[in-house]
């Protein structure tokens, strides 16, 4: 769809000092790999994936059965060993781990499965309380929590209920409440909403954008239900055991957002532009630095995401400014076009983030419309 | 409001009543069964050493070569007398005991009508100086002066139906023509002591009388100069270890003394070793502990089977692996008390309807029903280690 898995991994190679580092990712895999069977039955299901989830995001997976989805989950779950490469789940290496490490690492997770695997034997009161106790049985707030959250998820008439007298749908919510009481730092859930009517897998989902706003709770979901993919801050979609797309959904809207105003991405299909925009790249300059000379070779366009930008023109001896662009506007697109040396010299006046797109990306994209020299020309035109 | 930790072993277990109940007669069944098989040992036991319970004695003196009660061995009646010498001792008075030669002929009118002739049976003979009173019964103290008469005894109402031992009191007073070696006799009274391997019935009489029915003890001679058992009593009880000691020294090699309790203890340990009933009884305590252990291992195990995925959600949460041996040793620990106390009250009502009926002596003591509730824990703990390593296998990585 959008823009591409590196997107974020430069926003985080490039950030200055206080901002999130790889110590506060939730999730921070690299490299992973996973086979199941060894000998002549080894059948690798994931390869070299990458990924990185921040707190408070919320993380929708899809993919065909069989993509390895779900031994991802698994993975991140620590509930099956990591094989080859690093995964780091709050901060703790999983590769390598012993049992324990995982077992005490378990109680800072939260797990929705696609059964509601309740206890029939207890309440759902009951069920949920086996949650909190294993975090602190000592803990006085519990009670008052388990009947807010079972009342937040429209069951405070079903407390004393057990599984049995309760419908499918009731059922799930009750495992939903088990999932989420401790106050987990991290959510696995699959197909959580997947036996709610809309109403109430509304209201799942309302819970968790409130545990991912509040709490700081990252959360990564599996599911193919399209009616709720609109919580999603990032989108990963897996294909043949490799993460084929990695999308931040913000970032896509607002790269597309910022290309649809600008004169010579008017004409492009939103599919062409969300193309454009899976291109590129995000880079960051403090206030004073140079993006280009005048005379240097050109290779990237400029889109900024924030800050002002000064463009100035040497002449002889004397140097004009000639134009200062600010937020959405593209710059360093002329020679890209002609293949020339850049015309002019671009600073950076205030901290700069820019989007940039490479130049054969832009050179394919250009082909792709018909009516893009014409609109470049008209842009050049306009500037002078 | 603090949370305690949510019992779930027990919400398990009782959630599902008639898979419990179903539970719970099984092992429930195995219970009663061990209960019958250790019944029936120590009544077994039991009852060959209940007339030395009913013997008030401190001190028993007998024969150095009687191995057993039924293994007569007499010795001279002159170590009774060498035994009152003796510093300590209050009095020491023979016991007579005949089971050989002495065959009991019931009379024809206490046979119901229709059976045919009873055939006459041999009997036990107890017999004492009516002077010198060695039973505690309190039915043979009350009734001593009535076997003062001649050809007089009292019958053991516990005594097997073959002797035809009329049913109440009256009637047995007023029976006639029944016969003992060949000698008319009347039973003037009733006790209580119950039959043994050995012995389907028993008579007491005073040791006149026993002259008088079995001269042939010592033909020629008195028979009551050879005693069976030597019933010493002393003057404080307490001392029965120092006087013990202090008349084996003074009496010849040809007799030996014990306490009552080593007596009682002697008695039980030859029967126990040296014949195969102690091994009969301990194999079919073990068939019950095995097939209680088996139902026990089929119970936790289908219940962990149907909660598999259950207790893998838990292992996701993060409960260690200690949780689940724990869980599994408290649904042991439940179902073995579930099971246990229905089979004890079960038990005791087919020990109270089995003594009525069959006169053996089956006595519940708390030791007893402590050792099979040991059993069945063992049993319900066995079987819950074996059924353990399904539940740790229990894998959440399946749940996905």
């Amino acid at each position: 769809m959008c823009p591409h898995q590196d997107l974020s991994a430069a926003a985080t190679r490039q950030a200055p000092a206080g901002r999130p580092t790889d110590a506060d990712r939730v999730i921070s895999m690299r490299n992973l790999q996973h086979h199941f069977g060894e000998g002549e039955l080894r059948k690798p299901v994931l390869f070299d994936n990458h990924l990185e989830v921040a707190p408070g995001e919320i993380v929708i997976m899809t993919g065909p059965s069989g993509s390895g989805k779900t031994t991802l989950l698994t993975l991140i779950g620590t509930l099956r060993t990591v094989q080859e490469g690093s995964l780091e789940v709050l901060g703790h290496q999983l590769r390598g781990a012993t049992r324990a490490q995982l077992v005490a690492l378990r109680r800072e997770l939260g797990f929705i499965f696609q059964a509601h695997n309740l206890f029939d034997s207890l309440t759902a009161y009951q069920n949920i309380r086996m949650a909190a106790e294993l975090v602190d049985p000592g803990n006085h707030q519990w009670h008052h929590r388990i009947m807010q959250l079972l009342t937040e998820l429209n069951l405070g008439q079903r407390v004393h209920y057990k599984p049995g007298l309760l419908s499918g749908g009731q059922k799930q919510r009750v495992a939903i409440a088990r999932g989420l009481i401790h106050k987990p730092r991290l959510i696995l859930a699959d197909e959580p909403t997947a036996a709610l009517d809309e109403e109430t897998g509304r209201s799942v989902v309302t819970l968790f954008q409130r545990c991912a706003k509040n709490e700081g709770c990252a959360i990564v979901l599996v599911t193919h239900d399209n009616r709720i993919l609109d919580v999603a801050d990032r989108m990963i979609s897996m294909v043949d055991g490799r993460i084929k797309s990695n999308v931040v959904v913000q970032i896509a809207a607002q790269i597309c957002g910022f290309l649809k105003g600008i004169p010579i991405f008017t004409q492009l299909t939103p599919g062409t532009l969300s193309e454009v925009a899976d291109q590129m790249r995000l880079e960051k300059y403090p206030a004073g630095a140079v993006i280009f000379h005048q005379g240097d070779a050109g290779d990237k366009l400029y889109l900024i995401r924030a800050g002002r930008v000064d463009i100035s023109r040497t002449v002889g001896a004397t140097t004009r400014s000639v134009a200062q662009l600010g937020q959405g506007e593209i710059f360093g697109e002329m020679a890209l076009q002609d293949d020339a040396p850049r015309n002019a010299t671009v600073m950076a006046i205030t901290d700069l983030e820019v989007y940039t797109l490479n130049k054969d990306a832009f050179r394919a994209v250009i082909k792709r419309s018909a009516a893009f020299e014409e609109e470049i020309r008209k842009v050049i035109f306009q500037r002078q | 409001m603090r949370l305690g930790r949510t019992p779930l072993a027990r919400k398990n277990l009782t959630h599902n009543g008639p898979r419990l109940l179903v539970a719970v007669s099984g092992i429930g069944f195995a219970v009663v069964l061990m209960f019958m098989q250790t019944g029936f040992k120590n009544a077994l036991f039991d009852s060959t050493v209940q007339v030395i319970r009913s013997l008030d004695a401190d001190l028993l003196i007998v024969g150095s070569a009687q191995y057993a009660l039924p293994a007569k061995q007499t010795f001279p009646r002159q170590r009774l007398y060498q035994a009152r010498g003796c510093r300590g001792v209050a009095a020491a008075s023979p016991l007579y005991m005949e089971s050989f030669f002495a065959v009991w002929k019931p009379s024809r009118a206490d046979r119901p009508s229709g059976q045919p002739e009873a055939r006459p049976s041999p009997i036990r003979v107890l017999a004492f100086d009516l002077s010198a009173p060695v039973f505690c019964l309190p039915d043979v103290i009350d009734q001593t002066a009535a076997l003062q008469a001649p050809n007089t005894a009292l019958v053991d109402r516990k005594s097997k139906p073959k002797y035809c031992v009329p049913a109440s009191l009256d009637e047995v007073r007023r029976q006639r023509g029944a016969e003992l070696s060949d000698r008319s006799i009347r039973l003037v009274g009733t006790f209580h002591l119950g039959t043994d391997f050995a012995n389907d019935g028993t008579l007491i009489m005073s040791a006149a009388n026993f002259a008088q029915y079995f001269p042939i003890r010592a033909p020629g001679q008195d028979p009551l100069a050879l005693v069976d058992l030597g019933i010493v009593q002393l003057q404080t009880p307490q001392a029965a270890d120092g006087v013990r000691q202090q008349l084996e020294e003074i009496l010849p090699d040809d007799v030996r003394v014990y306490t009552k309790q080593e007596f009682i203890d002697r008695e039980i340990g030859f029967w126990r070793t040296s014949t195969p009933i102690g091994f009969i009884f301990r194999a079919g305590t073990f068939m019950g502990f095995v097939v209680g252990m088996i139902i026990c291992y089929q119970i936790i195990f289908s219940s962990i089977v149907d909660h598999e995925a259950e207790f893998a959600t838990l292992k996701a949460m993060g409960y260690p692996d200690r949780y689940f041996i724990t869980l599994v040793l408290q649904t042991s620990l439940y179902l073995s008390v579930f099971s246990y106390l229905p089979g004890l009250l079960l038990s005791l009502w087919l020990y109270q309807l089995l003594s009525a009926n069959t006169g053996l002596l089956m006595m519940l003591s708390i030791p007893r029903a402590a050792w099979v509730l040991l059993l069945t824990l063992t049993m319900c703990i066995i079987s819950g280690c074996l059924a353990m390593r399904r539940v740790l296998a229990a894998d959440p990585a399946d749940l996905f």
